[in-house]
C-alpha cells in the first residue's frame, strides 16, 4: 500500500487547522464550562486538551528531533505505512464522527491535573509546532525516518505513521471535547 | 537618598493616593499573553507569578509579592502584545495605576525625570544580573544569588514556582535546601 504524501500532509494540515479553530472557540467559554464533567469518568474540555498536551510533550520533540537529524531528505512523493504504524493510525481515526471507547495509558491521564486557561494556549502552541513539522515533512522520507513511541521502548514507527497516529489522536479528542461542552 | 529610591517613594505615595485597589482571587490573571499592558501594579498583599508559556512548559520569569511593583514591562513600554501571563498564586490585593498616571508623575518636573532615569538604569542592571542567573551551572549557587536579593522568598512563594524561576526541578530545589 502506498500513500500520496502531498495528499496526506494536506489532510493532516487541514485536520490541525480545524483543531486550532475548535480550541480558539473553547477559549471564548468560561472556566466552569471548560471544567464541566457530564459524569466523573467523562473528561471535561480541559481534560481532553490536557491529554493532548501530554502526548505532545512526548511526540513533538521526538518528531522534531528525527526530522532535524535525518539524512533522508529530498523528493519522496509516496509514503509506505508500516504494519504496526498503520494499525495504530487506524485505531485513532474517527469514523463518521463516532469515537470508539479506549482506555488511556496511566501517565497520560489528565484527570485531577491542574488545569486552567493556559491548557488551551499550550495546545495552540503545540498545534503551531505540528504545522511546522508537517511542512518539513514535505521534503523528508516518511518511510525511512523512524520515531520512538510513548508506549514501548522497543517499537519504532515510520514517521509517516507517527504523524497520522498523532494527528488522528488530536482529532479524536477534539471531537470528545466538543461533545463534553454540553449544552 | 539615592535617586531611584526617591522616585520609588514618590511612586509608592502615588499608589496610596490615586491607585485603584483591586482584590484578585487565586488563579485569576492580571494580564494574559497577547493583551496589551496598560497598568503598573503594586502588590500590597498576596503573591503573583509572571510566566512565559511554551509548547511544553510555564516558565516563571518573575515573582511579585508584598511591597513590590509588577507588570508586563515590555508590553507596557512598547504598547505591544504581552509575551507573558501574570497570575495570582493566592488571593492578592493590588493597587493599580495607569500608564498615563505614571507618565504624569515622571514628567512632573526635572527631578522626577532624573529619578525615573536612575530607576530605569537600575532595572537594566537587574536584567543583566538575571541573565547571569540563568547561565550559572551550579543549582546551589543559583539559589544563593536569588536568596541574597530576596531573603523572604520561601515564606512568600510555593516551592514549585521558585524552582521554575531558578530553572531546576522542585526535587532538586528541595534537596539543595535540605543539605
Amino acid at each position: 500500500m502506498q500513500i500520496n504524501k502531498e495528499q496526506l500532509i494536506s489532510e493532516l494540515l487541514s485536520l490541525t487547522e480545524r483543531a486550532i479553530i475548535s480550541v480558539k472557540k473553547f477559549k471564548t467559554l468560561d472556566i466552569t464550562q471548560l471544567n464541566f464533567k457530564n459524569t466523573p469518568e467523562q473528561w471535561s474540555v480541559l481534560e481532553c486538551i490536557e491529554h493532548l498536551n501530554l502526548y505532545g510533550d512526548f511526540y513533538l520533540p521526538e518528531m522534531q528531533k528525527q526530522l532535524l537529524e535525518t539524512t533522508h531528505k529530498g523528493n519522496f512523493p509516496f509514503f509506505k505505512p508500516g504494519i504496526i504504524g498503520n494499525y495504530f493510525a487506524g485505531l485513532m481515526k474517527t469514523k463518521n464522527g463516532k469515537i470508539k471507547k479506549m482506555k488511556s495509558p496511566k501517565d497520560k491521564n489528565p484527570v485531577s491535573s491542574v488545569l486552567s486557561i493556559t491548557t488551551l494556549d499550550r495546545f495552540l502552541k503545540q498545534a503551531q509546532l505540528l504545522q511546522s513539522l508537517l511542512q518539513q515533512a514535505l521534503t523528508a522520507d516518511l518511510t525511512k525516518i523512524k520515531t520512538a513511541i510513548s508506549l514501548s521502548k522497543f517499537i519504532k514507527l515510520r514517521l509517516g505513521d507517527t504523524l497520522r497516529f498523532y494527528a488522528y489522536h488530536i482529532e479524536r479528542h477534539i471531537l470528545q471535547a466538543e461533545k463534553a461542552m454540553g449544552s | 537618598m539615592a535617586s531611584e529610591l526617591q522616585f520609588i517613594n514618590k511612586l509608592i505615595n502615588s499608589f496610596s493616593e490615586i491607585g485603584e485597589m483591586k482584590i484578585i482571587a487565586k488563579g485569576d490573571y492580571l494580564i494574559k499573553e497577547g493583551e496589551i499592558e496598560k497598568n503598573l501594579y503594586w502588590v500590597e498583599s498576596g503573591a503573583v507569578r509572571v510566566f512565559y508559556l511554551t509548547e511544553f512548559e510555564e516558565h516563571v520569569i518573575r515573582l511579585g509579592y508584598k511591597n513590590s511593583f509588577i507588570n508586563s514591562l515590555s508590553s507596557f513600554i512598547k504598547e505591544t502584545p504581552s509575551e507573558f501571563f501574570i497570575e495570582a498564586i493566592r488571593k492578592t490585593t493590588i493597587k493599580v495605576i495607569s500608564k498615563e498616571q505614571l507618565q504624569m508623575l515622571v514628567h512632573e518636573n526635572t527631578d522626577s525625570l532624573k529619578q525615573y532615569l536612575a530607576l530605569m538604569e537600575i532595572l537594566v542592571t537587574q536584567q543583566i544580573d538575571r541573565e547571569i542567573d540563568l547561565l550559572i551551572t551550579s543549582p546551589a549557587e543559583r539559589l544563593k544569588r536569588v536568596l541574597a536579593r530576596s531573603p523572604n522568598l520561601f515564606q512568600e512563594i510555593p516551592l514549585k514556582y521558585i524552582a521554575s524561576y531558578l530553572r531546576m526541578k522542585p526535587e532538586t530545589l528541595s534537596r539543595i535546601r535540605n543539605s
